[in-house]
């Protein structure tokens, strides 16, 4: 019975829920304390063993109705000496399907299916074939035909029991079938394609990514953010040496008779690093801006001390826009406000000394999102120069591949000049890269 | 074991009840499961739907002694594990060089002495001066307890390393006088609010008990039990009328114990039955939040209709 349990988790692990060995080790235990016997039973009991988030539980009850769906229904064999007295019928599958016990038949469908490579099953959408396969394994080709032509040379006479029967028989299997295959299916296939789609996405380029996708991506986007954030906020044990300890040393040295033996000192945490983004949201970057901002935007939800400010020409501020609203009302109050115009470097710039060049120490870190395509416009390179000299370091990411940099009005050579680093980033993973050498260098 | 686990199950259902704590089966399986697997429950849930009462009711229920830590920021081990009676080792140093005249008179040389002060027995460290903190107690308990762990999310990621050895062996180790063990291991549970997210490795270790809002009946039957004066009409219009509140998008939904004090209230009011007045008039004891209290006013009159309506014995789910 084990076996079931094992293949329960894989099925489990391939809808997404994490369950680790030692989690499958309990659950084996539990369920020889309560057993397989009372279904709701098993299901609340496993669904306090291993799922771990209200989410996962929804997954959870999902696959475990799924997994556990075939109920054995108990059948009353028949008498079935009399198959051959209502005809032609000789095929091996209406003997089975009329003598042989359940778990024979179990057994047959398992040995079709292997046949019918059900291991290769990927998608959802292959179901039906593989069940069309697998009956076609077992010989229900054969057994239909018998049955139409049964059907044909019976005139007006009702159809027998056993005829009957042997239809009713052969409906139940196709029903078993298809619940078996969506048992493997569950085992073998990429349930919600989720693995699939994620690595799809994550190396596509951000323009091409249809809007509809935008949740999805969202979700993907949000879990790097925290990972990430995960990652590198853990306060390491970077302080500073302060005052004496005065109450601490003197605890610490009871055991010296009271002698200050060990000196203990109070430390002095070191202020968090400062990160601030600036985003173009103009007509040239239209197609990043959003998953631009979307990052933006889950990277404010868990750095906390980040202040994100977007422009076409003029630059505004929208860390409290984010910070209050939800993701789509903030992208698209960002987009309204400041989206869509023609890109002006120089007066963003502008706009951003004055508004906190005053802030910038050197501890901040300054991340622009841009194309640098400038209009042809005043580039006030000189600008970059203060803020550059300012800042602790300056960080350009480029949502355009490195070929492009420099044709037309891009002028990116002019800008990286006063730039800490400049990296492409036109797709999520290359996003991923960066924001993580980010946070390693901005800590 | 002479019982089925579905009886105990039931058994532990009804104890709970006694003691006037309704459980759905979900929440009784995880205190079998936990008193089974001797594995500690992880609790989460929205605020106000019982978690801490849980634990409260099941230590009435298994007859322990009941030990609560509760949580927050900068919480460390002093304060949850042990610590050493500073004051009093202070003192047993003062003593200890008055008696050691004696213990050192006659000695010959350093070595003489040396030798007499090895065999000298020595409790500066030791269980006499060791102050136990919630965990250590729970953990030394003759009889066993119920440990409630309250709101783990407010604490450090530390702390939550700091649980591990504790929660996956029963045992604590003190580098000064070595490994504590659980002679009785005690039944463990942690609450959350989520207010973040609880690491992997503390999640592993635990069972997962979710409690979400009651259903209908559940609430009713609660209310029942917390607020046995309260006539029955009366008791099903309240807890359809939150069930409504609770379908609406609100900052902080009513959980159980606000359904309870306005059970309380209303009661207090030695009012009948509910209108719209009286569900104006009292809602500040359901919503915490200005907003929310703007929002559901303008709902009022839907609400206490539909609430009235189905109060039938119906409920609206």
């Amino acid at each position: 019975m084990e076996k079931v349990l094992t293949d329960f988790v894989k099925a489990l692990r391939n809808s997404n829920v994490r369950v680790s060995p030692a989690e499958t080790i309990d659950a084996v235990t539990v369920v020889n304390n309560v057993g397989y016997e009372d279904k709701e039973l098993l299901k609340r009991t496993l669904s306090i063993v291993l799922p771990k988030t209200p989410d996962e539980k929804k997954k959870f009850e999902a696959c475990f109705d799924d997994f556990f769906a075939d109920e054995i229904k108990q059948q009353i064999p028949l008498d079935t000496n009399q198959l051959n007295d209502i005809g032609d019928i000789d095929s091996d599958l209406a003997k089975k399907l009329l003598e042989g016990s359940q778990g024979d038949l179990m057994l047959s469908i398992a040995d079709a299916a292997e046949a019918a490579e059900i291991r290769e099953i990927k998608y959802f959408t292959q179901r039906s074939v593989f069940t069309r396969r697998i009956l076609e394994k077992m010989g229900v080709g054969k057994l239909e035909d018998e049955l139409m032509q049964l059907g044909a040379s019976r005139e007006d006479e009702l159809p027998s029991e056993l005829e009957q029967e042997l239809r009713n028989q052969l409906a139940n299997l196709r029903e078993r079938v298809s619940d078996y295959v969506q048992q493997q299916f569950l085992l073998h296939g990429d349930v919600s394609g989720e693995q699939l789609r994620e690595q799809v996405f994550k190396s596509m380029n951000m323009a091409q990514i249809d809007r509809s996708y935008l949740h999805e991506v969202h979700s993907l986007v949000r879990k790097m953010a925290k990972k990430l954030a995960n990652l590198h906020s853990r306060r390491k044990k970077n302080y500073k040496k302060g005052r004496l300890d005065i109450r601490k040393t003197i605890r610490d040295n009871w055991v010296n008779q009271g002698i200050l033996f060990n000196l203990s000192w109070s430390y002095k945490k070191v202020d968090r690093p400062k990160i601030y983004v600036i985003c173009d949201v103009s007509g040239s970057v239209g197609a990043y801006a959003r998953f631009m901002l979307m990052f933006l935007f889950s990277l404010t939800e868990v750095v906390s001390k980040l202040r994100a400010f977007v422009f076409s020409s003029n630059l505004g501020e929208v860390t409290n826009d984010f910070k209050d609203s939800q993701l789509d009302e903030a992208i698209e109050k960002a987009l309204q406000k400041h989206g869509g115009g023609s890109t002006d470097y120089g007066q963003a710039l502008t706009d951003f000394v004055s508004l906190c060049l005053d802030d910038i120490d050197k501890k901040t870190t300054v991340v622009i999102l841009g194309d640098a395509r400038n209009n042809f416009g005043p580039e006030k390179a000189n600008l970059m120069k203060t803020i550059n000299e300012r800042a602790k370091q300056v960080f350009w990411l480029n949502p355009e591949g490195k070929y492009r940099w420099d044709t037309g009005d891009s002028v990116m050579k002019t800008y990286s000049a006063y730039c800490t680093k400049v990296f492409p980033c036109g797709n999520i993973d290359q996003l991923e890269r960066v924001i993580s050498t980010l946070l390693k260098t901005a800590i | 074991m002479t019982d089925g686990p579905k009886k105990i199950i039931d058994d532990i259902s009804n104890g709970f009840a006694e003691h006037g704590y309704i459980c759905s089966e979900q929440i009784a399986t995880a205190v079998y499961l936990a008193s089974q697997l001797e594995k500690p429950i992880l609790i989460e849930g929205p605020p106000g739907v019982g978690k801490t009462e849980l634990a409260n009711t099941a230590a009435l229920y298994f007859q322990k002694e009941m030990i609560r830590l509760q949580c927050y920021e900068g919480l460390d081990e002093s304060k949850a594990l042990y610590e050493w009676r500073y004051g009093k080792q202070l003192l047993y140093t003062q003593i200890l060089k008055e008696q050691m005249q004696e213990v050192l008179e006659g000695a010959k040389g350093l070595k003489e002495s040396l030798d007499r002060l090895m065999k000298f027995e020595d409790i500066f460290f030791s269980e006499d001066f060791l102050e136990t903190r919630p965990l250590l107690e729970a953990l030394t308990s003759k009889t066993g307890a119920v440990l409630l762990i309250d709101e783990v999310d407010k604490s450090d990621e530390e702390f939550e390393a700091l649980l591990l050895e504790i929660l996956s062996e029963f045992q604590i180790s003190i580098p000064e006088l070595g490994v504590r063990k659980a002679e009785v291991k005690p039944l463990v549970m942690l609450t959350s609010n989520n207010s973040r997210e609880i690491g992997d490795a503390l999640k592993r270790r635990c069972l997962h008990l979710y409690i979400p809002f009651p259903e209908a009946k559940l609430e009713r039957q609660i209310i029942q039990a917390r607020v046995p004066e309260i006539s029955e009409a009366l008791q099903i219009q309240l807890v359809n009328f939150v069930q409504g509140i609770r379908q609406l998008d609100l900052k902080k939904l009513p959980a159980i114990s606000e359904t309870i004090d306005w059970a309380k209230t209303v009661i207090l009011l030695n009012s009948e039955e509910l209108d719209a007045k009286l569900a104006e008039d009292t809602l500040n004891v359901l919503l915490k939040h200005q907003q929310d209290i703007e929002i559901v006013k303008k709902e009022i009159p839907s609400l206490v209709s539909l609430a009235t309506e189905t109060s039938d014995g119906k409920s609206i789910n």
